[in-house]
């Protein structure tokens, strides 16, 4: 019964597998074709002749590297940032009860219901008065202070029951001791959820990056990407070498990720 | 360790007696929290949200000076049959979108938070689609369903559907096919939420369950959909914003078309605002996505709140 | 492990606030030699703007000009956000005209009226698209119109004269691309290829019939669609519903060699010159006159101008001047034509100069391609354009997707413009 439980399961994610990486597929075969076989119709999974080039070639062709470290230099200290002051505000939301609180986090809440297509502009002129524009400091503060850390740790602390830091307060902790001793070690999966969300946002955000940075030596990947698309736009091959590159820094975030929210590791790991 | 995370939490634990601190002082210490993300938010998104709001009463070019219009931009958005093409796309989206999305990614943390072999290979393989080029996805998708060649109507048309949908081409199906699209590109994302959020079911209650003789269905019913509400709360709430502000995946699969059979309100906000600058009627039709989703939002908290009551 | 999380994210933090004010703008020189900046796009692969940078340069050595790189695709997203918070880059430079007509009339932009009156709009095809009310915003440098390119491989291989292709009508053109297609599945030939943009079928049947596109009756399309949904039933043109989703690229089709006539822009003339020098395409390729509805021997085709503009927040606003009033001068044209582009500038001298240039087809035909009789500009500028051109784009999918029939179509574009455009 069991064994044709896990039979199916795998047969079921198997199947899912296939379907979900097809598309990822698709952008290392293209990477590795000449471009203009890229759009063949029909498809051409394997490629006829592999163009291994593209993938020494594209250094030279943009500042990939530069791209790369900007994109790098951006999204960890977007993520850092997002989730230390997200995690902490969380905490005031979640385990301190004052009035008022519960209308500030509402006001939290409805900002993420207002497209950022509405509102880019009027956030534009603030940054132009501010001087901000065209320099990182602007992307950061953009991004690090979103709504949506607040609320998913504040979600993810509810679950935390009250006792514990009941007791810690009893122990004499103050509200700061318990969100550091008690709170942030017991939340580590949501943490790491959070910073990989964040993270691969920052990541592949585009058009952040496309208004507020003119300077191609502040570009991120995803702009360079686009950029070249844009420069480029029959040079699909190379395009899809450029995209394969970009998403390796995600997957080997994922991979270290990974052990923080899966059970058994996550319990016995936290000390 | 283990001792902390086995608390008993299955029933919400009575609030304990608030100790005597004074109301100020805890006023004091909950700001104090919340301030250091509160200032970077409220002169970056709050403020700038709140101005854009603002606009749905003027007219604004962006450049002039703003004039008060009162309800005029309302009132040319009512009689604008783009519109309502867009709002009702739009909800007709989110009504696929969210309960599939909801589901698939909750039943896939489940079934890969088990110890099986392999699943690391599968949460990392699930988790593609969001990492993966939008143009990729979309050149993908569009040949996936290609209506004379695409693999998945030779197969419709193997097993005797003679005439099968055209898909992104076809005004009927192209909806579906986006809907199809999305849950697949944003399944991994909330999977990692849920993952994140069985871990705070202490696996001391499955055991004990189990001990008790109870099948695999009732401990999903009973102790895994109980214990992850916070986490569906949010995913629910982040997945009805995100469905009702949809853009990119349109954009880039159909943009609104054929026609205006994908069109959303991103798509026409985005239109009238920053490429025709018409930033007054922008607004308002922002307004009116903001209201549903705040309605929405606020009639969720309700029904949670009551349902922890 | 936990102090160590902690220390982390505050340390990282510290970090950030520290090392983020990197890179910012340079303000505006002082004295000596004047810097203005120039709004542009895609400037490594758009050869035109630094021979005209380097040209003015030279002739002016005491403005330095600084591009500023914006990708394409979004430019005008960009420059509008842009100048909504006030930005103070010198020179735009206005990609389309009815950008251009939105700029102009909230007042974003320096007149410049007296510079173009003194244009001879006899000779600058495309200035008169600039006039606002009377005043003029910006002065064009650049005009491109279509024309038909042919792959002449694929033509010798079906024993098509060239010469055919000088006086072609559009149902010349339909037997034609039948004829010249063949083969089937990933080797099929296509006799034409139609790239998806309605501009194709709508823009040339307003230039030949003379029909108004902001009108809001359309029977005029009706001929240049029966053409095109005929071909494309026949399977001599690459379906416009694959060609779509599948995000084909006319580039592809064409030099690749998997299309033997194609309607396109003179701009595509330059990114054929550049990719044969660099060994990128071996097409042969060559350029005709757009076919028309009567073989009369007139040629009537479409296209845009473009243009640079002074921006109304410039602090050269003298310099940013010289600069476009240089770019669409006689020197400036030259400048533009030896970049493998059509200037706005018309004259014999300009032409000579053009088809000297290595790789471009100099034959009778191609001479005739470059020599329309009239050019009708691509959509008329007014208050509705960009609205009446949504509604057009949204039922140009449907004819072509087969999703409505053409009367149905044409009716419903008809309906909507009156309904929905004020």
């Amino acid at each position: 019964m069991i064994r044709v439980r896990r039979t199916s399961a795998y047969l079921l994610l198997g199947l899912l597998s296939v379907a979900v990486l097809v598309p990822f597929a698709w952008m290392v075969s293209s990477s590795l074709k000449a471009d203009a076989d890229v759009f063949s119709v029909p498809v051409r999974w394997i490629p006829a002749e592999f163009h291994w080039g593209n993938f020494s070639a594209i250094w030279g062709r943009i500042p990939l590297l530069t791209y790369l470290r900007n994109s790098v230099f951006l999204s960890v200290t977007i993520t850092a940032l997002q989730v230390l002051t997200g995690s902490f505000a969380a905490y005031g939301f979640a385990k301190v009860r004052f009035p008022g609180r519960d209308a500030l986090f509402l006001a939290y809440i409805a900002t993420i219901a207002v497209p950022w297509q509405a509102y880019m502009v009027p956030q534009y002129v603030i940054m132009q008065k501010a001087g901000l524009v065209n320099t990182h400091l602007s992307l950061i503060l953009l991004q690090a202070f979103s709504a949506f850390g607040v609320f998913l740790m504040r979600q993810y602390y509810l679950t935390i029951p009250d006792e514990l830091s009941e007791a810690a307060r009893l122990d004499g902790l103050s509200e700061y001791g318990i969100w550091a001793r008690i709170i942030l070690p017991l939340s580590k999966p949501a943490l790491a959820s959070l910073a990989l969300l964040t993270f691969v946002n920052t990541w592949n955000d585009y058009m952040g990056p496309f208004i507020y940075l003119t300077d191609n030596n502040l570009w991120t990947i995803q702009l360079g990407l686009r950029s070249f698309v844009g420069l480029y736009d029959a040079e699909y091959a190379m395009i899809m070498t450029g995209s394969v590159l970009s998403v390796l820094p995600i997957l080997v975030i994922f991979l270290l990720g990974q052990k923080y929210f899966v059970q058994g590791i996550a319990t016995s790991g936290m000390k | 360790m283990t001792a902390t995370v086995s608390a008993p939490r299955q029933v919400r634990p009575p609030v304990p007696a608030p100790r005597p601190v004074r109301r100020r002082s805890r006023t004091w210490v909950g700001w104090s929290f919340i301030l250091p993300n509160f200032i970077g938010f409220a002169a970056l998104t709050l403020v700038p949200v709140i101005a854009s709001l603002a606009l749905s009463f003027l007219d604004w070019d962006s450049y002039s000076t703003p004039r008060w219009v009162g309800l005029d931009n309302f009132e040319r958005m009512i009689h604008n049959d783009t519109f309502w093409t867009a709002l009702k796309n739009t909800a007709y989206y989110a009504v696929g979108h969210v309960p599939l999305t909801l589901c698939a990614a909750l039943g896939f943390a489940v079934l890969l938070n088990q110890k099986l072999k392999g699943a690391r290979f599968f949460r990392t393989a699930l988790f593609f689609p969001y990492i993966t080029s939008l143009v990729a996805v979309a050149v993908v998708w569009n040949m996936l369903l290609s209506p004379e060649s695409g693999p998945v109507n030779q197969f419709l048309r193997a097993v005797g559907i003679d005439h099968p949908p055209g898909w992104t081409t076809s005004t009927t199906w192209a909806m579906p096919a986006v809907i199809v699209a999305s849950v697949w590109r944003d399944l991994g994302y909330y999977m990692i939420l849920y993952l994140a959020g069985l871990q705070t079911i202490p696996a001391e209650l499955y055991e004990a369950a189990q001990v008790d003789g109870a099948s695999g269905w009732q401990r999903f019913r009973h102790i895994t959909v109980p214990g992850l509400r916070p986490t569906t709360f949010f995913v629910l709430i982040m997945l009805t914003i995100s469905s009702f502000k949809v853009f990119d995946l349109i954009q880039v699969m159909t943009e609104g078309g054929p026609g205006r059979a994908t069109l959303v309100l991103s798509q026409v906000i985005y239109r009238e605002g920053i490429v025709q600058g018409r930033f007054g009627y922008s607004s308002a039709v922002s307004m009116v996505l903001f209201v549903i989703v705040l309605t929405i939002t606020v009639v969720q908290f309700r029904l949670q709140r009551r349902s922890e009551r | 492990m936990k102090r160590h999380l902690v220390s982390i994210l505050a340390g990282a933090s510290a970090l950030a606030l520290l090392a983020g004010c990197g890179g910012s703008s340079n303000g505006p020189a002082a004295d000596g030699p004047q810097t203005i900046k120039v709004a542009l796009w895609n400037y490594a692969t758009t050869p035109e703007f630094k021979a005209i940078i380097d040209g003015f340069q030279q002739a002016n050595p005491q403005i330095k000009v600084e591009p500023v790189d914006i990708l394409a695709d979004d430019y005008a997203e960009k420059v509008t956000t842009m100048l909504a918070g006030g930005d103070s880059t010198d020179v735009l430079t206005m990609k389309n005209v009815i950008d251009y007509a939105r700029f102009g009339t909230r007042g974003q932009l320096l007149p410049l009226t007296d510079q173009a009156k003194a244009l001879d709009p006899a000779k600058y095809s495309g200035l008169k698209a600039y006039e606002l009310d009377g005043k003029y915003f910006a002065l064009p440098y650049r005009q491109d119109f279509w024309v038909l390119y042919y792959n002449k491989t694929l033509l010798e291989q079906a024993g098509v004269p060239e010469s055919k292709l000088q006086n072609l009508t559009w149902a010349d053109y339909a037997t034609l691309a039948k004829s010249l297609t063949k083969g089937d599945g990933p080797a099929k030939v296509y006799g034409a290829y139609q790239h998806t943009w309605r501009s194709v079928v709508e823009a040339t049947a307003a230039a030949q019939t003379g029909g108004d596109l902001l009108g809001g009756d359309y029977g005029f399309f009706k001929d240049q669609y029966t053409m095109t949904l005929d071909l494309q039933k026949d399977g001599a043109l690459l379906p416009w519903a694959t060609a779509r989703s599948q995000k084909v690229t006319y580039n592809t089709m064409f030099s690749t060699g998997k299309a033997a006539l194609m309607p396109m822009g003179t701009w595509y003339a330059s990114t054929l010159l550049a990719d044969t020098k660099s060994g990128k395409t071996k097409v042969a390729w060559g350029m005709a006159p757009l076919p028309q509805r009567t073989a009369d021997g007139k040629v009537t085709t479409f296209g845009s101008p473009t243009a640079f503009a002074v921006n109304k927040n410039s602090k050269h606003a003298d310099a940013a001047k010289k600069f476009v009033e240089w770019a669409s001068s006689e020197a400036g044209a030259t400048t533009v034509a030896k970049a493998g582009v059509t200037p706005s500038l018309q004259s014999q001298q300009i032409l000579d100069t053009y088809f000297a240039l290595p790789g471009v087809p100099g034959d009778a035909v191609a001479k005739k391609a470059f020599k329309p009789d009239t050019v009708v500009l691509e959509m008329p500028v007014g208050d509705k354009s960009s609205d009446v051109d949504q509604i057009l784009t949204e039922e140009h999918e449907l004819i072509m997707t087969g999703q409505k029939s053409l009367d149905d179509g044409l009716a419903e574009m008809a309906k909507r413009v009156k309904n929905e455009v004020r």
